[in-house]
């Protein structure tokens, strides 16, 4: 067999395997479980590092396939595509998921549903890995559905509280809600196109074998899919929720991997979908939307998590920006696939360390962990200051690199509008980062009066939000902070971060600081060829500005010694409890559920149900019993009355055949 | 004289004989049927079945013969004598006669006798082209224990089952004591 | 051509006697009896059997094994019955088919 091709299928099946293993025998034994877990993601990663270095420099993709489905109309092959797309979004996968899989060591540890928690992570690698090297649109499908089955699992990890189990309901329901889109989306291209080939795809496209109409229409559809599993508005509302779980599951699937998803299909058949400039004009729109939108509700939120979910949004809008304006502006893929790749790095770096003091301190409140002494965690201090950094733009981290060159794309519209609102995303982004950074850094006096406007007393383990049971319409947006429900609680003491939580920090802010450096060579791996970048001054020059003034704004408001601890946003109040109630976007989906769903069309299928279905059941079943009750008088009892009947019609009958001849 | 000198040479022999059979057997059938004594019924049974016996001896067949006057007449009809001991004594006074159960049976049965007749008739019956005329008892017992071998074994299995459910439906079920 | 050499004359014979034995269980009452009438038509069957046997099958075993084979199903047949009898009589006091009426509708 090819070297290549069982690496694949190894990458694939090891995990699951290892579900398989642990969830049906080793689930009460921590150290087993993890012990299997472990080796069925290391191997992936060796695979997947081996992989990169043998294939770095391929020109042709590599695709195996074979068939899955055979019929008269459709053929459905199962198989594997490399590429580098593929190759680097398999090493982003494979690594950060191994690196988080020994954080949760540290994190997890003690936890009574530890071997469950490995368990689900190794059913995310599989069908994680499965869906990067999926060559064809169904069977990424497939796998999409799977990673958003363990995104339900583990959103839902602790189940016995009760804002867990919701919010992982709403993320399974949200997503799906978009993937009905996608799914439309696939049907469609069989039905018209004949075809879910990804290579297939994206050659017709690229040489208009297809009609524009089909384009438009089957690239939006599948867009609803992006931007359920990405998060993009207005069905973004399940990420923030999607929190509750614990967070080193935030930093593997809700920052850096499964949500990048989304974006991942997007740069997979990024020459079909750029081939309908509509749908380009659509998706940049949507992204921008949602960019604005995620960071200004991110200014105001309290809890570490919550700013990083919404960040993770904003962050996500800015590489579908990147993406459809390349489309637009006939650019490429690169812009925003970097984005992806840095972004993926940083992020899961920031929630990490957010897990790290969440661990030590018990909560979420970022305003609490300052006052407990959150700075004198000096690793996750750091590396979390290194991460914020980059996710500003700020050289010499990723960010910096990837921000230009999406800011860059962007610039190439003929539309000015489009950069600017980057550039004030960018700004709002800086502004809520260091926001974070600063609290952090510089703790108030005991007695300063701001404590008591955002300390919330920790309440009881286990309380549940049964009064905002949907995760909608949250009276206030602090209600997820306190007493993040860590089943696991205890830990609160002084002991230091252990050095299976360090590592892993250590390890990726290395990969923040380096990877900027690589555009070059990843660009050449990428795209066959390095483009020079005409990277103007006054973009550069305005890109950092923004981002040193979001840092400035938040110096002026939370940083420096006389600081008020007060938001800018402040002095706007209708906008401030605009931005605290996310927009109303919570609440419009209520009403629109209430409205439509609930008062409408389930109003008319139980309608349709007691009196149709039901009635048509209980219909027949009494027409049954009365035609029963009725046709029983032939039944006398005489059994040679029967016979007699029966021998008769049956003799006429043969007669009646024989006399024809 | 022609008939008379037909009637003593063996083929006028045999026709006689074989009208006798005949007459044996359909006077036990009715007799068996239509008898109001339930004993009678059974010896007139065992008249038809002797019948039917002698028939297969003019098919060729002596050992079938024999062997419908072993079973039949020696198991089958003392079977049934044993079961007319065991039920409704004899003595008891027999519902009359309902003339139209009668004619009911009379109109089925005619029915059906109408349409094997109409179906013998219009049936042509032609031998099979290539014919043994090997009829022995080895021949029979050859293709018992071959080709049939396995009908053979599952009749065993089949009276074995039945002689169990009779049994069991006899002696009342379980727990009948 | 002989009388007992034609292949009509045993169905002729087979027929009158599966009549009888229809008649019978159609008429009768008592199980017995109609137990009877079922070996008749039973007999009238293996008559057929052994009259195709002599005259038209290609090997002469098929008809006489065939014929066996209704005797031993038919020994069956009598013994399950018979006890179906008795068990009816133990239940109902009566051999006979009218009374057995429980199904009536």
């Amino acid at each position: 067999m090819d070297p290549i091709l069982l690496g694949c299928l190894l990458c694939v099946i090891l995990p699951l395997v290892a579900f398989g293993l642990i969830m049906i025998f080793t689930w009460r034994r921590p150290n087993l479980s993890l012990a299997i877990s472990l080796v069925a993601s290391t191997i992936p990663l060796i695979i997947a590092w081996t992989m990169l270095f043998k294939l770095w420099g391929i020109k042709e993709p590599l695709i195996f396939t074979f068939n899955w489905l055979v019929s008269d109309l459709v053929k459905v092959p199962f198989g594997f595509l490399i590429d580098p797309v593929s190759l680097i979004m398999l090493v982003i996968v494979a690594t950060i998921s191994w690196l988080i899989q020994i954080y949760s060591i540290g994190y997890m540890g003690g936890d009574p549903g530890f071997g469950r928690y490995y368990a689900d992570l190794s059913l995310f690698a599989m069908s994680m890995l499965g869906l990067v090297i999926s060559s064809g649109l169904l069977q990424l499908y497939v796998f999409w559905e799977l990673v958003g089955l363990s995104s339900y699992l583990l959103i839902g990890f602790w189940y016995e509280k009760f804002s867990a189990s919701e919010a992982g309901k709403k993320a399974f329901v949200v997503t799906r809600f978009g993937d009905v889109g996608f799914f439309m989306g696939l049907v469609f291209l069989t039905i018209f196109f004949g075809s879910l080939d990804i290579a297939g795809l994206n050659a017709a496209a690229a040489s208009d074998k297809m009609p524009p109409w089909l384009i438009t229409t089957s690239a939006l559809l599948i867009f609803c899919g992006i931007a359920g599993k990405s998060a993009q508005f207005p069905i973004h509302v399940w990420l923030p929720d999607a929190m509750e779980g614990p967070t080193p599951v935030s930093a593997l699937l809700h920052s850096a991997t499964m949500v990048a998803a989304g974006v991942y299909l997007l740069t997979r058949i990024f020459p079909f979908m750029a081939a309908s400039a509509t749908a380009m004009l659509i998706i940049l729109a949507i992204a921008t939307l949602t960019m604005i939108l995620s960071s200004t509700i991110g200014m105001v939120a309290t809890d570490i998590k919550q700013v990083w979910a919404y960040s993770t949004v904003s962050q996500l809008a800015f590489m579908a920006m990147g993406l459809s304006a390349a489309g637009l502006a006939h650019g490429t893929l690169f812009a925003g696939y970097f984005h992806l790749t840095t972004h993926a790095a940083f992020k899961a770096l920031l929630f990490l360390c957010a897990g790290a003091f969440i661990h030590h301190f018990g909560t979420n409140n970022f305003f609490v962990m300052s006052k407990e002494g959150g700075r004198k965690l000096t690793i996750p201090m750091v590396t979390v200051t290194i991460a914020a950094l980059a996710l500003c733009g700020i050289f010499p981290m990723a960010g910096f690199f990837s921000k230009e060159l999406i800011l860059g794309t962007l610039a190439h519209l003929d539309n000015k509008i489009w950069v600017l609102l980057g550039l004030f995303g960018a700004f709002l982004t800086s502004y809520y980062t260091f926001r974070v950074i600063f609290v952090m850094l510089f703790p108030r006096a005991d007695d300063h009066p701001a404590w008591e406007q955002y300390w919330e007393e920790p309440e009881p383990h286990g309380h549940g939000h049964g009064d905002d049971a949907h995760g909608h319409g949250h009276g206030d947006a602090h209600a997820h902070d306190d007493a993040h429900g860590h089943g696991h609680g205890g830990h609160g003491d002084s002991h230091g971060v252990p050095w299976v939580m360090s590592f892993p920090l250590l390890v990726l802010a290395g990969f923040t600081l380096v990877l900027g450096f690589l555009q070059t060579p990843l660009e050449t791996f990428l795209l066959g060829k390095s483009e020079p970048h005409e990277m103007s001054f006054v973009l550069l020059a305005s890109a950092v500005g923004v981002a040193l003034a979001g840092i400035g704004m938040a110096w002026l408001d939370w940083g420096r010694k006389t600081a008020s601890w007060q938001g800018f946003i402040k002095q706007i109040p209708a906008l401030e409890t605009f931005f605290i109630q996310k927009w109303y976007i919570d609440h419009f989906w209520r009403w629109f559920l209430d409205t439509f769903i609930y008062g409408v069309f389930s109003k008319w299928f139980t309608y349709n149900d007691r009196r149709v279905v039901d009635g048509g059941v209980d219909a027949v079943a009494f027409s049954c019993i009365g035609g029963g009750r009725w046709l029983s008088f032939i039944q006398t009892a005489f059994l040679q009355f029967n016979l007699l009947f029966m021998v008769v019609v049956l003799a006429a009958v043969g007669i009646y055949l024989l006399m024809g001849r | 004289m022609n008939l008379l000198s037909w009637l003593i040479s063996p083929p006028g022999v045999a026709t006689v004989a074989f009208i006798l059979v005949v007459v044996v057997t359909i006077l036990g059938a009715l007799i068996a049927v239509s008898a109001r004594n339930i004993f009678h019924n059974v010896l007139g049974l065992v008249l038809a079945l002797i019948g039917v016996a002698g028939l297969f001896l003019f098919l060729n067949s002596p050992f079938v013969a024999m062997m419908q006057i072993l079973i039949y007449v020696g198991a089958v009809c003392i079977a049934i004598c044993f079961a007319i001991m065991l039920s409704e004594p004899m003595y008891l006074p027999k519902p009359p006669r309902s003339s139209f159960k009668t004619l009911g049976a009379v109109i089925g049965a005619g029915t059906v006798f109408a349409f094997l007749v109409l179906l013998t008739k219009k049936t042509t019956w032609t031998p099979a082209p290539e014919r043994s005329t090997d009829w022995s008892v080895t021949t029979m017992g050859h293709y018992l224990l071959t080709e049939y071998v396995l009908i053979f074994e599952v009749i065993s299995l089949l009276l074995l089952v039945a002689m169990l459910g009779a049994i069991v439906i006899a002696r009342g079920g379980r727990g009948a004591s | 051509m002989l009388l007992f050499n034609q292949l009509e004359t045993y169905l002729y014979v087979a027929l009158v006697l599966f009549f009888i034995g229809l008649y019978g269980v159609l008429a009768r009452r008592n199980l017995i009896a109609i137990l009877i009438s079922v070996e008749l038509i039973l007999n009238a069957a293996s008559l057929n059997f052994m009259a195709f046997n002599r005259f038209l099958a290609p090997h002469p075993a098929v008809g006489q094994v065939i014929a066996l084979f209704i005797m031993a199903v038919a020994a069956a047949e009598a013994a399950i019955a018979l006890s179906i009898i008795i068990a009816v009589y133990r239940k109902l006091k009566s051999v006979n088919v009218e009374q057995a009426t429980e199904l009536r509708g």
